[in-house]
């Protein structure tokens, strides 16, 4: 898989760089700023950009905004944001065009390395990855009382993991149960909240996602 | 629509007189000036005698607290009056606040702005308020009389020299005449009801009844239309004075100038005070009429000898009083006005001081972001990548976590160094002395230190200071190619001087970034703070700070 990444701080470009040619990733370049991103990504036509949030020169959500131009560039290129904080609004912007292969994630999940892997494969093959902490902080707007005070904590866990763009077998494998056992859940909890059964992973979590931010 | 402005007008604004009501408390008003002013004078003249006579026995501070009693008595009686009459809302302090004790009175009421405020205004109602109340009357009953000349003029047999009022017809020649004084007696006690509430308001404290703004467009327009209005009566007035004087005594004597002078003076002051209403703000416009209405009276004065008997130039007099009474406003408003500045400076360092820490703020932020966060992220993943490689390549891993325990450190320092930052450690312990010395330990340049600090500064001034000098060597390693500074801090009477001087090569500008920081740091301790940097050098970086303690 070819990667382009993002990111102002040497350490962190070169620290990433290496843990994904670790991980049998072909970093096909690695650069500064959001112009430069683009630049690269239009050259390059990689399978996935990784983008920091917070590029020169104003070193606000610069990040973001480029990614958002690739996606309409550079459609077939999946993007992945990191950054040391999480914003539900930049979530919400970059799944508002519904493509598929965008993720977004703190830094801090970089540390697990497998996990990590894992998202940045599943993005580049057009999936999901939402950190944990956005998905929270969408459950955050939920009340209790709503369809969701009517999931079991178990079913809410599924939820989560859900949203946060996992698969089934992954979220077996998290959970530590059969995966028979999370379609039930599943099942369940599209049934609770009342969505339809959907064909994708990618799918199914915009549609969650698309529920918990509109009730 | 109009109806709907005057509602709305009505309910927004606290309730006024009418016109006529007002003018008629303003007269009772001026009338209180003489009962008033001479009580106010009599207390003015004793304190003024009794104070000084006793300033070298120790009975000069009761005399002085009963003095201020008394002003501030009679001013709180002023105030009353004013409030009953003019509608303000004050109320005149009696006391003078400070300190208690025998001896520390002294400086309180000598130092007490209110009492000073006080006394001038008993003087002027005294004086000018005295006079406007006898000019006032006079013109009033003046016209009056001319007025119902034709009823008395047998049993009074007034006149003018020859020409004496003997007949109906002659006595009702004078009837214009009463009623164009009548006239501008009530319209004269307009402006004086707005120079008294000013005076009380002014000299007294409190507040007077709220204004329709005097700069908005229909108060313009309004004062226009009366201006207008007003010249076209003189004007009218004055062609009909023209015309009787040429019918009757052609040639003769010029008698329309006592209609003339007068009225034209007025008229011109009139003019002047719509004038100094439209100018723009920053104009100190009750100078500006003050000054208006003395030239042109002293003009009126000078008309008036002119055509009279030019002998001895006896206008000298009233034109010294009138210049007098404006040097001496001129001084109160160059006083206030440095107070109203002070106040501006006071706002705008202290807006200043709110953005410096903003980016003060963002500073840390991005520091920690960079810094400290980014490295704990390194670190992360260097632990990461070692657990995954600990099974297949074990030399591998070691060199990992061998780049992790260095991160680590990194990390650690980093963090450190932020703290030292936001708060040098060393200077909240050991003081000025020993943190410039630590920053000069940190810099390779020769650093000669000289701190003669007797006693600790304040800590928003000993920081401020800290941070003068840390940012003034950063920028010297940056940016002077120097290599030897000096360091100088010292006390000089009320004021810590900082001052740093370095053998560089000059040009350095105090609107840059660092600079422009250090700049509003030391303004928002109402310090100073200069940057003298020829080109060619040297710079030497200078803040003084007051530090009363």
């Amino acid at each position: 898989m070819r990667v382009v990444i993002a990111e102002d701080l040497a350490l962190l470009r070169d620290g990433l760089s290496r843990l994904l040619r670790d991980n049998g990733f072909e970093v096909v370049e690695a650069v500064q700023d959001g112009d430069a991103l683009i630049h690269a990504v239009l050259r390059e036509r990689p399978d996935i950009a990784i983008v920091d949030i917070r590029l020169p020169p104003t070193f606000r959500d610069e990040g973001v905004r480029a990614a958002l131009m690739l996606r309409e560039r550079a459609p077939d290129t999946a993007v992945l944001i990191v950054s040391q904080y999480v914003e539900q609004a930049y979530a919400a912007e970059l799944l508002a065009g519904g493509g598929s292969g965008v993720g977004y994630l703190l830094k801090d999940r970089i540390m697990d390395v497998d996990d990590f892997v894992d998202a940045v494969r599943r993005v580049a093959s057009g999936g999901t990855a939402l950190d944990p902490e956005v998905v929270s902080q969408l459950f955050a707007r939920q009340r209790d009382d709503g369809p969701l005070g009517r999931l079991t904590p178990r079913e809410r866990e599924v939820l989560s993991l859900m949203a946060e763009g996992r698969s089934n077998a992954a979220i077996a494998s998290e959970l530590v149960l059969t995966i028979g056992a999370v379609e039930k859940h599943v099942a369940n909890i599209l049934m609770k909240l009342n969505l339809p059964p959907s064909d994708t992973d990618h799918r199914r979590v915009l549609a969650v996602l698309e529920y918990l931010r509109h009730g | 629509m109009i109806t709907a402005e005057t509602a709305c007008n009505d309910a927004t604004m606290p309730v006024r007189a009418p016109r006529s009501t007002q003018s008629v408390k303003t007269f009772l008003y001026l009338l209180t000036a003489i009962p008033l002013g001479a009580v106010g004078a009599a207390v003015l003249l004793a304190g003024w005698i009794a104070v000084p006579l006793l300033a070298i026995t120790p009975l000069v501070v009761p005399a002085l607290v009963a003095f201020r009693a008394a002003v501030g008595g009679v001013a709180r009686l002023e105030g009353a009056t004013a409030n009953g009459l003019l509608a303000t809302r004050t109320t005149p302090p009696v006391q003078s606040p400070g300190p208690k004790g025998y001896w520390r009175r002294i400086p309180a009421i000598l130092g007490d702005g209110a009492f000073w405020k006080q006394q001038v205004f008993l003087l002027q109602r005294f004086v000018v308020g005295g006079a406007l109340a006898v000019a006032e009357a006079t013109l009033l009953a003046g016209s009056l009389g001319y007025i119902t000349q034709p009823i008395w003029y047998r049993w009074a047999h007034s006149g003018y020299g020859a020409w004496k009022v003997d007949t109906l017809g002659r006595a009702f020649l004078l009837f214009p005449a009463g009623v164009l004084g009548l006239v501008l007696a009530l319209i004269l006690l307009r402006p004086l009801t707005a120079y008294s509430r000013s005076l009380a308001v002014g000299l007294l404290g409190g507040e007077g009844p709220a204004y329709p703004d005097p700069a908005s467009p229909v108060a313009q327009a309004r004062r226009l239309r009366a201006l207008e209005w007003h010249a076209l009566g003189v004007l009218l007035l004055n062609l009909f004075m023209i015309v009787i004087w040429a019918t009757t005594t052609p040639g003769g004597y010029f008698w329309p100038t006592w209609t003339l002078a007068p009225l034209g003076v007025a008229l011109g002051i009139h003019a002047w005070t719509v004038y100094v209403a439209a100018r723009p703000a920053g104009v100190p416009r009750g100078l500006a009429l003050h000054a208006g209405a003395s030239l042109g009276l002293s003009l009126f004065l000078v008309v008036i000898w002119a055509v009279t008997s030019r002998g001895y130039f006896w206008p000298l007099w009233p034109i010294a009083v009138f210049a007098l009474a404006l040097l001496v406003h001129l001084a109160i408003d160059r006083r206030f006005r440095q107070q109203s500045v002070r106040i501006e400076q006071l706002e705008s360092t202290r807006a200043g001081a709110v953005d410096q820490q903003d980016a003060e703020l963002r500073r840390i932020e991005r520091n920690l972001h960079d810094g400290a966060q980014a490295q704990l992220v390194a670190l992360g993943m260097s632990i990461g990548m070692a657990e995954q490689k600990l099974a297949s390549d074990p030399e591998g891993a070691q060199r990992l976590l061998a780049d992790a325990r260095r991160g680590a450190r990194e990390a650690l320092e980093e963090l450190r160094s932020l703290a030292r930052g936001i708060h040098p450690p060393v200077l909240a312990d050991r003081g000025l002395e020993a943190a410039i010395a630590a920053l000069a330990d940190r810099t390779p340049l020769t650093v000669h230190v000289d701190v003669d600090v007797d006693q600790r500064p304040p800590a928003p001034v000993e920081t401020a200071a800290y941070y003068v000098v840390a940012e003034a060597l950063a920028n010297v390693g940056k940016h002077a190619g120097a290599e030897h500074v000096d360091i100088a801090v010292r006390r000089e009477s009320d004021e810590l001087v900082v001052e740093i001087t370095d053998d560089g090569a000059g040009g350095a500008k105090a609107s840059g970034n660092g600079l422009l920081g250090l700049a509003r740091r030391v303004e928002a301790l109402d310090g100073t703070f200069r940057v003298e940097s020829p080109v060619g050098g040297p710079t030497v970086v200078r803040a003084v700070m007051p530090c009363a303690s």
